[in-house]
């Protein structure tokens, strides 16, 4: 009866007074392990957190600014069309303040586009990040957009322009000299807003300058709002065409009324980025995860270890398996709740970082933004874990281990010269008593190596990208905007001149209605740099070349037909012969998305009345600054700074350097301790082989063949499969941009890479191989 | 080496451990010769020191004071590659829970003993096969020790110790784990052994394990206590010890 009663009171009480018995043995190596996975897991929700803002600037920047559904600028002999914007069908609202075109004064020559008016506060209200908006009575004030500020137009300049008129619009191809009133810019703000440019101009003023210049625009600005009818867009497309086609404009060759629809056109520029980021972010998290779990995984295998001849025990008395495992996650629920509260701190803290790289120009609301819901949801996550980790490796270490059962023996030959080679390899193959199995210990290494190798290559090729300009269509020494022939002549005699390539720009037209950017180069001196991605350059009237973003969009490859519909409305089948990057002087996508023959363009584009014509002045080395700064004093030339695809790009190239630098903290940590405590299951086996004779010298090279069994195989297998995701992420990433999608391959890193790997792997394994020629061998072999 | 040359001296051995807050003086002046090809038996209660004695005899461990003379060569102060390289050359061990590596079949590591003593790997697998054939394990050559019964496994353990043909076999407990049978079979085994010449250590609390050996070494307190030949059933006291009496009396 005593009995009966002591085995009622054992099962209810027993699991609670072994997690105290646990606790009083193991309560500060438990802690610790909770403050470490609670710190080092918490990265990964943080990541969360950090990924989250990240991912979601743009379209919080979205909602914040009110951006508008669609978007044009009308020429101001068209009133007409302005005038029924509102009430068009599919427009909920509308906004069209007046618009101008201004030449800065002085040299170069620069000119800029601008709208003033009253915002109706829920359409295009641009975030203030720096100085105020204009005063509603001041007729100079402006705000201009972060990409002015950064490119010389500062918070507090005052610049002095003239104003353009519609007939100067109509000259552009030709020449003029503004003919507009001449007036004073005060910079009194800047704004952040996605979708800057074209339509919506990089300076802004208020209704002061509106009252003051009205009527001396050179049209208005049109920004709507659709309704919320799902073919709300259609029907106002539909409307507003058919409005322009009714009243024709003068300057409709190059102020032509094309509508905008910054809200459904995703921009390139912005989705790459943020796909790299979070790629990374997310490439982050996985091995800090992984990482944790490993370090927790092995600290509580050894625990569990520890606690065999106590299961042995609790098993006499009557417990069962899952009473004992109940008392380990008993015992482990302490720390676990550290580690729970550890890394909703983490979480929280991690509410102090911006969205990261170029997605930080997005971001409305600059400052602490906590995630509570997600420290809410993660710090409970990393406790479970914590338990559930406690539970699984106690249970992994009590169960009846794999080599004390009948197996098969190793059918290998035994002739191996070296005993420690011999011995090295047979536990390798089997791994430590009661550890990781091998397999998950190399698959782990073989993550890690790739990890690093695929981001040091997109590094690599990140870097490639920013630093080479001809890979974006850039490089060119001077780019002239509405380039005329007699300018064009001069500069191929000029002998600065090493290179001229004149490109014409137009629209394509597809079958569907859309439009492509198409250009045709005409090479007037040497031999001017084309981006040829793959294939060859048009050479007939029915070939094409398409940008790679196009290709893949179109999913286009060399040999495809890419159908059009020449002005005259018959279609027309070019053949695509090559994937190339060819510069685009607006503030469009990166590259134009067709290159043609002239002949080919005069067949496809939309006729203008007179070319549009760019020129691009590759200059001899060392005269590429001297001359663009004589030509800007006279001419127009097209800014050279770095296109915003590849600047939101550039922004991100410190990242793969510090996603390499904690990949290899946290990969070399973890290896680190996977070999040391794999090395320590094995003192037993070492003892054995040091009794057997083996010099302190055969012990240590077992330790090294264990290690490099791990490590080599890791760098053979992760290496080659680094590059391959790295080839994938970038192709990608550069597809998305526009350019070629090949990665730079970065031999010295890697080959540091498989070199450092397994000489680190061994040189690690000199720590334990000290420890055991301290040790006794009759320590570790217990009781004989 | 002839018969009557001593395999082993040992004199004035004192050996103290740190354990705790006492030391624990487990050897307090061991003076030990055995011959070669002798079989010996050492017996003792637990803590006497046996095992440290075995320890320092194999050179896993240092002596405070005294002298170990293996073979003619003195080894309380040779350097770990030195011990290391006597080890292999002249001792063989035997533990009481065999301590087989368990990922490598039998052969391998009867085979690894003999590699490590410098064989070349088509003599090393020779002499393990040799070794398992005498041993009556050629079947089992190919089996993880996980597959073998305790008897089996203590069998290659004893095949693992001869492979590099030892000057001196020490045995801690060989049989203590295991079932009546298993232990016949070893002690059979050492029996045939030292019937080739094979000299023996071997320490164990079992009186008839003990009367299988030549000669008996009873220890206690750190301190030899009796030394003998073993007859048949009984031992035959040296003069100089007859005067011990009480527990270590012959029941």
């Amino acid at each position: 009866m005593r009995t009966r009663e002591g085995r009622g009171r054992l099962s209810s009480g027993g699991p609670i007074l072994v997690a105290r018995a646990v606790l009083r043995e193991r309560w500060w190596a438990l802690l610790a392990l909770g403050v470490v996975f609670g710190l080092v897991g918490g990265l990964v929700p943080a990541a969360g957190a950090v990924a989250e803002r990240t991912a979601t600037a743009y379209t919080r920047l979205v909602e914040a600014v009110h951006l508008d559904d669609a978007r044009t600028i009308v020429p101001a002999d068209v009133p007409e069309v302005v005038a029924e914007v509102p009430t068009m069908p599919g427009a909920a609202a509308a906004w069209t303040p007046e618009a101008w075109i201004v030449q800065l004064d002085g040299s170069p020559v620069r000119f800029s586009s601008l709208i003033a008016g009253t915002p109706p506060g829920d359409l295009v209200a641009p975030v203030l990040v720096a100085g105020r908006a204009p005063d509603p009575a001041a007729p100079d004030e402006v705000v201009v957009s972060e990409r002015s500020a950064e490119t010389g137009v500062s918070l507090g300049a005052v610049l002095p322009v003239t104003m353009l008129t519609l007939d100067n619009v109509a000259d552009f191809a030709v020449g003029f000299t503004a003919a507009g009133p001449r007036t004073t810019l005060r910079v009194v703000g800047v704004a952040r807003m996605p979708s800057w440019g074209n339509a919506l101009p990089d300076v802004v003023g208020g209704p002061g300058f509106a009252a003051a210049h009205a009527g001396t625009g050179i049209g208005h600005a049109v920004y709507v709002r659709f309704d919320d009818t799902p073919d709300a867009a259609a029907r106002f497309t539909e409307a507003f065409t058919a409005a322009v086609a009714r009243h024709p404009s003068v300057v409709s060759d190059y102020l032509a009324p094309a509508l905008e629809t910054p809200r459904t056109t995703p921009d390139q520029a912005v989705v790459a980025a943020e796909r790299a980021l979070l790629v990374g972010i997310g490439l982050f998290a996985l091995v800090v995860g992984l990482g944790a779990v490993q370090v927790l995984g092995l600290g509580l295998l050894r625990t569990g270890a520890a606690a065999r001849p106590a299961r042995s025990v609790e098993a006499a008395l009557g417990m069962t398996l899952g009473q004992s495992l109940g008392a380990r996650a008993l015992a482990a629920f302490p720390a676990a709740v550290v580690a729970g509260v550890l890394a909703a701190g983490v979480v929280i803290a991690a509410g102090t970082l911006e969205p990261l790289g170029s997605q930080a120009r997005f971001e409305p609301a600059p400052g602490f933004r906590p995630q509570w819901a997600l420290a809410a949801v993660g710090g409970p996550a990393l406790t479970a874990t914590f338990v559930l980790v406690a539970v699984l490796t106690a249970a992994l270490t009590w169960r009846t281990s794999a080599a004390e059962e009948p197996g098969p023996a190793p059918r290998r030959s035994l002739v191996r010269r070296w005993p420690a080679l011999l011995l090295g390899s047979r536990l390798a193959g089997a791994g430590g008593r009661r550890g990781l199995p091998p397999a998950v210990t190399v698959l782990a290494a073989t993550a890690a190596v790739a990890g690093i190798v695929a981001t040091v290559t997109v590094g690599a090729s990140l870097d490639r990208l920013v630093e080479e300009p001809r890979r974006w269509a850039g490089g060119a020494d001077a780019v002239l905007v509405d380039a005329r022939e007699p300018d064009v002549a001069r500069l191929v005699d000029d002998p600065r001149v090493q290179s001229l390539a004149l490109s014409e720009t137009s629209y394509a037209r597809e079958p569907d209605g859309g439009l492509l950017g198409i250009a045709a180069q005409t090479v007037r001196k040497g031999t001017p740099p084309v981006e040829l991605v793959s294939g060859r350059l048009p050479a007939a009237p029915d070939e094409i070349a398409v940008n790679p973003r196009l290709a893949a969009q179109h999913q286009l490859a060399v040999g495809d037909v890419l159908p059009l519909v020449a002005p005259d409305g018959t279609p027309r089948a070019m053949t695509v012969v090559g994937a190339v990057v060819v510069a685009r002087e607006d503030y469009g996508e990166l590259g134009q998305d067709l290159l043609a023959t002239p002949d080919g363009l005069a067949a496809v584009a939309v006729p203008r009345a007179l070319p549009l014509l760019t020129a691009h002045v590759f200059a001899v080395p060392g005269a590429g600054a001297g001359l663009a700064a004589e030509l800007a004093a006279e001419l127009e030339l097209s800014p050279t700074a770095t296109p915003d695809a590849v600047r939101n790009l550039a922004d991100l190239t410190r990242l793969p350097g510090i996603l390499t630098l904690v990949l290899v903290v946290v990969a070399g940590t973890g290896m680190v301790h996977s070999l040391l405590v794999g090395a320590r299951r094995l003192a037993r086996e070492m003892a054995v082989f040091t009794v057997l004779g083996a010099t302190p010298g055969q012990v240590r090279t077992t330790l090294a063949v264990l290690a490099v069994a791990t490590a080599v195989p890791a760098v053979l297998l992760g290496v080659p499969l680094g590059v391959g995701v790295a080839r994938l992420f970038w192709w990608e990433v550069a597809t998305a941009v526009g350019v070629g999608g090949d990665i730079a391959v970065p031999v010295g890193a890697l080959a540091l890479v498989v070199a450092a790997v397994p000489l680190g792997a061994v040189l690690v394994t000199t720590i334990p191989a000290l420890r055991l020629r301290r040790l006794p061998a009759t320590a570790s072999l217990g009781a004989w | 080496m002839s018969v009557r040359d001593p395999a082993l001296v040992v004199r004035g051995l004192r050996k103290t451990y740190e354990a705790g807050t006492a030391p624990v003086r487990a050897l307090r002046g061991v003076d030990l010769t055995v011959r070669a090809g002798e079989f010996v038996a050492l017996m003792g209660p637990s803590g006497c020191g046996k095992s440290t004695l075995l320890h320092l005899l194999a050179g896993l461990d240092r002596p405070d004071e005294g002298t170990i003379a293996l073979d003619g060569t003195r080894i309380e102060d040779l350097a770990p590659q030195r011990l290391a390289r006597l080890r292999r050359r002249s001792v063989g061990l035997v533990f009481q829970f065999f301590h087989l590596i368990e990922h490598m079949s039998a052969l391998e590591n009867v085979a690894l003993a003999a590699l490590v003593a410098g064989a070349r790997p088509q003599e090393a697998t020779a002499r393990a096969r040799d070794l398992l054939d005498q041993l009556g394990l050629l079947d089992k050559a190919r089996e993880l020790p996980a597959a073998l019964s305790g008897g089996q496994r203590q069998r290659v353990a004893i095949a693992r110790a001869l492979a590099n043909r030892p000057t001196l076999l020490l045995a801690d407990e060989p049989t203590g784990a295991l079932d009546s049978d298993g232990a016949a079979e070893v002690l059979d085994l050492f029996r045939r052994l030292h019937a080739l010449g094979q000299t023996i250590l071997m320490v164990t609390h079992s009186r008839e394990v003990a009367d299988g050996a030549q000669r008996l070494v009873r220890m206690r307190d750190g301190r030899i206590l009796l030394d003998g030949e073993v007859t048949s059933g009984s031992i035959e006291v040296p003069a100089e010890l007859r005067a011990a009496s009480g527990p270590w009396a012959r029941p």
